[in-house]
């Protein structure tokens, strides 16, 4: 089962087999010469079919999910970028699941299922992105990594483990996931990584893509776990190992390492931004909503921030960046609150419900009079709101 | 090693949750439940779960927690998650705010279970206002999935605030069959709810 | 089916029982009260198996496996498919054809593993009963009346489910349970659960339940998945006394 993986040497103690050497330098440089791709791939051995039959099996019940996004325009959007990354003649082979879970991951299983989760679409800012992304986990699936499953040795003296069984019960891991949900665990050999990553470099030289994409990406990711960890009051660029980090090692090395092999042979190229924007428009409130609610301020400012960049402070994301700061409502931040919304009509955010959240804010913070003619501005653009009745009641207060 | 290990199994028996018996809870007045202020009396029986996911819960069932389930949380104090904390800096919950409004109340539990139960569809489908034990207090409805076992649930909750501290009783069932089950059997405690 | 929270929690609540040196029965069945079915009379349908195969760390957390829920899952439907004509009664494979029931199915699916799990956790399993559930010849259960409704199992009286989850001690698991002992205190080193359930079609009852937590035969074999499907469906109501449900 393809797994994104990104095997970066190793900085991960205890948890990654390998020790803390740097990855080896490559000494050929990414061929972009595609190997000739074999179509319909079909299991040849034992194994194989038996892996391909629990798959088939788990794209039965991932189908029927309930997490699974049915909007035509989004899987026939997000299945476009993966053929220009790839091509036609690979991509005919994959079925795209977008699974609404606000975690940045994707995979691909043996039966050519990808699953592509939302945390990662609102993630990623351009085509070339999402493409590097699901070009490295279409390589995995092309160099049939995932039925030379990795198995990771864990040493009889962690202790750690032990201990941390006392206080599992429900963690944030995705590994806690659903099985036809996450697509299995698997941690591919270094060897593995570098060989994806090469072939991926390849699919984006024959892309209309530039090659430089998918450094950006593991940047961010990292990033944004290490403002995650600071805002938790833990130390940032620390073993990068939980939550998605978990089947995902990472480390700056390995970033910087991708983005001069890249360079070695620059494939410019149009990255895709607007395409992307555009595509996504329709879904980033909703996307935006789960974000804030996930209770990650630093990891969520840091994204809002990222996002900040593209286009500026747009009501959507002033909007979500009050939610964020009335959610925390640390002494100050009911007042940032306030003027986040406040800027967010000002750029146009339509939605009724900033109304609300704003009169919420306002009330929170002592300020009444305001707060009760925000709330009645909330009821009159949206006389059938579900939670009317509370509200009125909030405007009623003396 | 050895030592390392006694040490260690002492601390998962001390640990563990006790594994004394759940117990019957009766129709009748029934008082002090999690261990606060809120009373009730339910007019049929309802079993007492031995293991209730934080400090001031407190949960009923009659088929099993995850068919049918009446949590009261009784005076969660300001800065205070609704539940225990897996890892209280991996993995912090929400926690209330002293000051919080009635609408606040839906947002603490939908962050709280985003957060703690890998939930990733929630939803709030309603809230009104409404008097309970006296007091002005939120009933709102929501559905969610767990992804732990993908069924499709529904919710219905009062809260209110007293004294700076949250008092909360929801009541959650699979969509299938079980919400409307005990819906009004659940109805009956909320309509003789004290805090 | 299982998940991680039951599991965490029973694992602790089993391993205090062990400490404490109690026997604990492992092994359940459970019928409506006055359920019988004779042999010849019914339909049943055989919903797809919930099969789960993984292997636990040295901390007792369960990594799955897909080589292993691979075999097992081939292993075991071939073993079903033997039993399946031993049963009594006629035994069809779900399918759901050209009905778009698959979604109100696997909801269907879900809740049923979420019912046999409350019923082991609250009736079967001694050290947690719901006193509710404790009385004699209690044995109320079900999913509803609903299911009625489902186009692509109106064809059949009885619907079969059959779950089972695997997680194999691994090698720092065993050595755990090694050096425990030497302790004086018992650890288990591999889970081995699994049941399988009748629902009557027309009002979604669960008239009948066999439940183990420590099933035997190693699934990822295929005289192993007999032994398995042998004890899974051991007692099921209906089978003529003395055939064996396995012939291998």
């Amino acid at each position: 089962m393809g797994r994104l993986t990104v095997a970066f040497g190793a900085a991960v103690a205890g948890v990654l087999l390998a020790g803390t050497a740097p990855p080896p330098p490559a000494t050929t440089p990414f061929s972009t010469t595609l190997p000739p791709y074999v179509q319909a791939y079909e299991p040849t051995t034992v194994d194989e079919r038996g892996l391909w039959m629990e798959a088939d099996e788990q794209e039965r019940t991932l189908r029927d999910s309930a997490l699974v996004m049915h909007e035509d325009d989004l899987n026939r959007y997000v299945k476009g970028v993966l053929c220009k990354a790839v091509g036609q003649e690979r991509c005919r082979s994959v079925r795209v699941y977008v699974l609404e879970v606000p975690q940045f991951n994707a995979s691909m299983s043996p039966n050519g299922t990808m699953r592509v989760w939302s945390g990662l679409l609102l993630r990623v800012q351009n085509e070339a992105e999402l493409a590097a992304i699901l070009g490295h986990e279409f390589a995995h699936f092309e160099l049939r990594h995932g039925l030379r499953a990795f198995k990771q040795a864990r040493s009889s003296t962690d202790v750690a483990a032990w201990v941390g069984l006392l206080g599992a019960a429900a963690g944030v891991s995705p590994a806690a996931l659903q099985m036809s949900v996450i697509g299995g665990i698997y941690r591919f050999s270094r060897d593995q990584e570098a060989a994806a990553d090469m072939l991926s470099l390849g699919y984006m030289a024959n892309s209309p893509y530039p090659n430089a994409a998918a450094a950006d990406v593991w940047r961010y990711v990292m990033g944004e776990d290490d403002a995650r960890s600071i805002s938790r009051g833990l130390k940032p660029k620390q073993a990068y190992s939980s939550g998605f980090f978990d089947t995902h090692p990472a480390s700056l090395a390995r970033a910087t390492y991708l983005q001069e092999e890249a360079m070695r042979q620059p494939h410019p190229g149009d990255y895709g931004a607007k395409a992307y924007r555009d595509a996504m428009r329709p879904y980033l409130a909703r996307f935006l909503a789960a974000q804030v609610k996930a209770n990650d301020f630093g990891g969520s400012e840091y994204l809002l921030q990222k996002m900040s960049g593209v286009e500026g402070w747009t009501g959507d994301l002033l909007f979500a960046r009050g939610q964020l700061y009335r959610s925390r409502g640390n002494p100050r931040d009911l007042a940032t609150a306030s003027q986040f919304f406040r800027e967010a009509i000002t750029q146009g955010y339509a939605e009724p419900v900033v109304y609300r959240e704003l009169g919420l804010s306002l009330m929170r913070n002592g300020e009444q009079a305001d707060g009760r003619t925000a709330l009645q501005e909330y009821l009159t653009r949206s006389p059938d709101a579900s939670d009317r009745g509370m509200i009125n009641a909030l405007v009623a207060t003396k | 090693m050895k030592k390392v290990l006694l040490v260690l199994l002492a601390a998962l028996a001390m640990q563990a949750p006790a594994v004394h018996a759940n117990s019957l809870i009766a129709a009748g007045p029934t008082a002090k439940i999690a261990k606060s202020s809120i009373a009730s009396s339910p007019d049929g029986e309802w079993n007492k779960l031995s293991f209730s996911g934080g400090p001031n819960v407190e949960v009923w069932t009659r088929d099993g927690d995850n068919l049918n389930k009446v949590s009261f949380f009784g005076g969660v104090a300001a800065g205070m998650p609704i539940y225990r904390e897996a890892n209280k800096k991996k993995a912090p919950l929400p926690k209330v705010d002293g000051a919080m409004l009635l609408p606040d109340i839906p947002l603490l539990l939908e962050s709280t279970y985003r957060a703690r139960f890998q939930v990733n569809r929630m939803a709030i489908d309603s809230q009104d206002v409404t008097t309970a034990g006296g007091r002005q207090a939120i009933r709102f409805t929501y559905s969610y999935v767990r992804d732990e076992d993908g069924v499709e649930r529904k919710g219905e909750a009062i809260g209110t605030m007293v004294d700076k501290k949250l008092y909360l009783v929801t009541y959650e069932a699979p969509s299938i069959y079980y919400f409307g089950k005990d819906l009004e059997a659940y109805h009956k405690i909320v309509d003789s709810l004290k805090f | 089916m299982m998940y991680v929270r039951h599991f965490v929690r029973a694992l602790l609540a089993g391993v205090l029982v062990l400490c404490s040196a109690q026997v604990v029965a492992q092994e359940k069945t459970g019928n409506k009260p006055g359920f019988s079915l004779k042999p010849g009379t019914v339909r049943i349908v055989l919903m797809r198996p919930t099969i789960r195969v993984g292997e636990q760390s040295t901390g007792g957390m369960n990594e799955p496996n897909a080589d292993w829920t691979a075999q097992a899952r081939e292993n075991l439907g071939t073993a079903l498919k033997d039993a399946q004509g031993q049963l009594g009664n006629v035994v069809v494979d779900y399918d759901e054809g050209t009905s778009s029931d698959g979604s109100v199915v696997g909801q269907y699916e879900n809740l049923f593993g979420t019912v046999a799990d409350s019923v082991i956790e609250f009736q079967f399993f001694p050290g947690n009963r719901l006193p509710t559930k404790k009385r004699k010849d209690t044995f109320e259960w079900g999913v509803g009346p609903g299911i009625a409704e489902i186009s692509s199992l109106k064809n059949a009286d009885y619907a079969l489910f059959i779950n089972t989850y695997d997680s194999y001690g691994s090698a720092g698991r065993k050595a755990l349970q090694i050096f425990s002992a030497m302790a004086g205190v018992s650890v288990t080193s591999g889970v081995h659960w699994g049941h399988a359930g009748l629902v009557d079609l027309k009002t979604g009852e669960l008239v009948w339940l066999n439940a183990d937590r420590q099933m035997g035969g190693d699934v990822r074999t295929p005289e192993g998945a007999i032994k398995r499907v042998t004890q899974l469906l051991e007692g099921f109501p209906g089978r003529m006394a003395g055939v064996p449900v396995a012939v291998k």
